[in-house]
């Protein structure tokens, strides 16, 4: 039996560790100063990112406000929404991609990854570079004092796949993440809600692209999650959706539908029915207002708040079957709900609340600004762990049910949803032929009846397992979801009692290897300014080495095979072809390409020039 | 259950860590979940005083105390909190304490023991069947044959409860008749619960 010693009570002054709420829309950070946790400011603004890259067509991407500002001027390079990629495949996002402007594409991994000035992004190295940047304006606002530690934020229905994005989007930035927790218990620590003695709580929380719904129950300090619910794909871009549609289809009965694939169009009826939402939160009625003057559009329409409630009366239903779904799982009804919490900038509307209010019969707290709540917690929970408070406590759970495919398509259940993290699972697998030395098995989270409904975390392996007859091996895989809510799986050969080393292959998410790539990527896009130069370098190169080679082809097809020849016309059309797209990669292989086909007319000139010389003629003349 | 703790001997309040210096132990797997959390052995338990003693406990071991601490201790406190929390939702749930205790006890398994009374199976037949037809209905109707369904079962599930908390207090020795005809309730159970659970999703789907 081993035991671990440690003086707990001894654990020096509190360092500040960053509680950053990295969002769809917006991200922030916040830390705990002067016994409370705050909002960094920068300059006494608040130091709200907005979630948008911009690249440039030279130099580094941009993020954040600028960034957003070049949505119209050039929606193409304006990458934004891209927590809603997370850990996700091309097919799960594909209602997504339909109305953004992305070019996207997978790897052969079956991750997404998102294109800009003709460079692959996984979603990982973009939230990276969304968080580098807040972890810039935090450093800032901390007088130059920089902290890596920090706490992220997640909607509490991310899946193992999408949490281990979002700590790999964390190395990738240079950060070290001491938890990701879920946003809407981050809301619930910021409240102080333990303040007011014991009692339970809802939090809902409609962000930009996600919908998360948790019950919680609050004694003695410790906030101990009894359910949660939510939709991963449901947030305030479908509410603007709704009132985009609505412009989409009068625009396209005067202008005709081709207007609806200009770029321009796509991003200027997303903001203006943004703007327009916004505006139905202070008024009672606003203009939905378009105009482009390049595509002759000037289009307004007055819309009300009961007219766009009517829009998304479907959506506010989805809410609902979250949050009744939650209290089911909690066992708690309605009428033992003591507090309500909204949280995220879309519970600013109207009709969100008033719906909220009559569901729950009592007003929802909204004392704290929605866009700021989620990182104070997370600097609460930064602080804790930081040891400076050891009064608070909290227990979170896992919000989907883990499971192992059967042999026929079925889920045996492993993990079931809502348990209490840390927790573990253990499952006995064995070999079904004579000196099988390798088990797969398929893992998935979600609550449906067949594997191919639920969210695939992947396929695993085991290896190693000492050759016996069918049957007598007796592996035993443990499944630890950690306390962020992340998978780990090992496994154990029992049945020989050698103790062998049975090796685990995850077959999904970024692995290490790609994770420690873009960390050496680098660090401020050093790798980017290198490329850019080498590729400025190799263009160079390959431009002088195509002008001397079309000077000799002359010569070349009269000295030289024909296969020689068509190898120089091959490399000159790959040498055109590489300079045009001025992809680093492709200008190298040319070049190579180059350097092998021009070898035979190297040594016919070199010939030639000897034989000139012999002829008393000057190299100038060759 | 009065272990010592091998770094100061103080009295544990669970094997897995101590009250009294913060040592975080790594006891051998196999643990019954009332060991686990400091607690004798006994089918009937008392839910709130399971939430203190989970609360209680994890504030020794949950390794948001530990994010500071060496990466073994912050690893050790993420299992231990793992299998106190496995060892809480196991003596929370009826279903899966008693199976602990079956297990423990050497009764017959869920697979070898099958008779079921001729008349439960029909009752189980006819739940069914108001469920499949409670799922071809919507409003009102769904609510009602739900609702009346949820008033037949959850009597007959109280009862149950009552009838194995009578088999199993206090535990019988290995070997005893108990075990068998407890086995029998609990598969009775795992229908009660699987039909309830439908009627759950069929209401929040409505």
């Amino acid at each position: 039996m081993g035991y671990i010693e440690l003086n707990v009570l001894n654990t020096g002054p509190a360092q500040s560790a960053l509680g950053i709420d990295l969002g769809t829309t917006n991200s922030l950070a916040a830390v705990w100063r002067d016994g409370r946790p705050q909002v960094l400011k920068v300059d006494g603004r608040s130091s709200l990112v907005p979630s948008v890259i911009y690249f440039p067509g030279d130099g580094q991407p941009i993020v954040g406000r600028e960034a957003r500002e070049q949505a119209i001027a050039d929606p193409e390079h304006v990458l934004f929404s891209i927590k809603r990629f997370m850990g996700r495949g091309l097919k799960d996002v594909a209602s997504e991609l339909e109305r953004l402007p992305y070019r996207a594409s997978e790897n052969e991994r079956g991750l997404i990854q998102l294109e800009a000035r003709g460079r692959k992004y996984s979603p990982e190295e973009l939230s990276a570079l969304i968080l580098m940047k807040v972890h810039d304006v935090a450093c800032q606002s901390l007088a130059g004092q920089d902290t890596k530690k920090c706490v992220i934020t997640v909607p509490a229905y991310f899946d193992d796949t999408q949490r281990q994005s979002t700590r790999d989007a964390a190395r990738i930035a240079g950060l070290e993440v001491l938890r990701i927790i879920n946003e809407p218990t981050a809301a619930s620590l910021a409240y102080g809600l333990d303040q007011r003695g014991k009692g339970n709580v809802v939090v809902y929380d409609l962000g930009g692209g996600t919908f998360d719904v948790t019950v919680l129950s609050i004694e003695e300090g410790v906030f101990q999650v009894r359910a949660t619910a939510g939709d991963t794909h449901l947030g305030g871009d479908d509410f603007d959706q709704r009132l985009a549609d609505l412009a989409r289809k009068a625009i396209a009965a005067q202008h005709g539908t081709r207007v609806l694939e200009d770029p321009g169009f796509q991003q200027a009826v997303r903001l203006a029915a943004e703007q327009c939402k916004i505006a139905l939160t202070g008024d009672p009625e606003a203009e939905l207002h378009l105009s482009i003057p390049e595509l002759r559009i000037s289009w307004r329409q007055r819309v009300t708040r009961e007219e766009f409630d009517a829009l998304c009366a479907d959506l506010h239903e989805r809410t609902l079957t979250a949050c009744r779904q939650a209290l089911s799982d909690a066992k708690v009804r309605v009428s033992e709900i003591d507090e309500v919490v909204l949280v995220g900038g879309s519970t600013r509307m109207p009709g969100v609340r008033s719906r909220v209010e009559s569901f729950f019969g009592r007003k929802p707290h909204t004392e704290l600004n929605p866009d700021e709540v989620v990182a104070l917690g997370a600097a609460v929970q930064a602080h804790i762990l930081m040891g400076g408070r050891r009064d608070m406590l909290l227990l979170d759970v896992t919000p989907l049910s883990l499971g192992i495919e059967t042999m026929g398509g079925a889920v045996s259940k492993i993990i079931d949803r809502n348990s209490t993290i840390p927790c573990e699972a253990t499952e006995g697998f064995t070999t079904y032929a004579d000196n099988q030395t390798g088990i797969d098995f398929h893992i998935v989270q979600g609550e449906r009846e067949l594997a191919k409904d639920c969210r695939s975390l992947g396929r695993f392996q085991l290896k190693g397992i000492p050759p016996m007859p069918a049957g007598l091996a007796r592996v035993a895989v443990k499944f630890h979801i950690d306390a962020d809510g992340v998978l780990t799986v090992s496994a154990k050969e029992l049945g020989t009692g050698a103790n062998a080393h049975i090796e685990i292959q995850p077959m999904h998410g970024l692995t290490d290897a790609e994770v420690e790539g873009m960390l050496s990527e680098g660090f401020r896009n050093a790798r980017e300014d290198f490329e850019a130069r080498r590729a400025a370098d190799l263009a160079t190169e390959l431009g002088t080495m195509i002008q001397a080679t079309e000077k000799h082809m002359n010569a070349a097809r009269a000295g030289l095979d024909r296969e020689s020849v068509r190898d120089l016309e091959d490399a000159l059309t790959a040498a055109r072809a590489a300079l045009q797209s001025r992809d680093p990669k492709a200008l190298q292989s040319s070049r190579d390409q180059f350097e092998r086909a021009t070898l035979p007319l190297a040594a016919l000139l070199m010939n030639n020039v000897a034989q000139k010389a012999l002829m008393g003629k000057s190299l100038g003349e060759v | 259950m009065s272990e010592q703790c091998p770094a100061c001997g103080a009295q544990l309040p669970t094997p897995l860590a101590c009250a009294a210096c913060g040592a975080l132990i790594d006891p051998p797997p196999g643990l019954s979940p009332w060991a686990l959390l400091g607690l004798e052995p006994c089918w009937r338990v008392d839910a709130g005083e399971l939430q203190k003693r989970l609360v209680r406990l994890s504030r020794l071991m949950h390794p948001d105390f530990f994010a500071a601490a060496p990466q073994a201790a912050r690893d050790l406190a993420g299992r231990n909190s793992a299998r106190l929390n496995d060892a809480y939702a196991t003596l929370l749930d009826p279903a899966r304490r008693t199976e602990w205790i079956l297990t423990d006890r050497g009764a017959p398994s869920a697979q070898a023991e099958r008779t079921m009374p001729q008349s439960f199976l029909m009752q189980v037949l006819e739940w069914n069947e108001t469920l499949d037809s409670a799922r071809e209905t919507q409003g009102a109707a769904r609510a009602s044959a739900l609702q009346n369904l949820l008033a037949e079962l959850s009597p007959q599930r109280e009862a149950l409860l009552g009838r194995l908390g009578s088999l199993l207090e206090p535990l019988p020795a290995p070997g005893s008749p108990a075990l068998l005809a407890a086995r029998r309730e609990l598969n009775a159970l795992a229908y009660l619960d699987r039909a309830l659970a439908q009627i759950e999703s069929l209401r929040l789907s409505a």
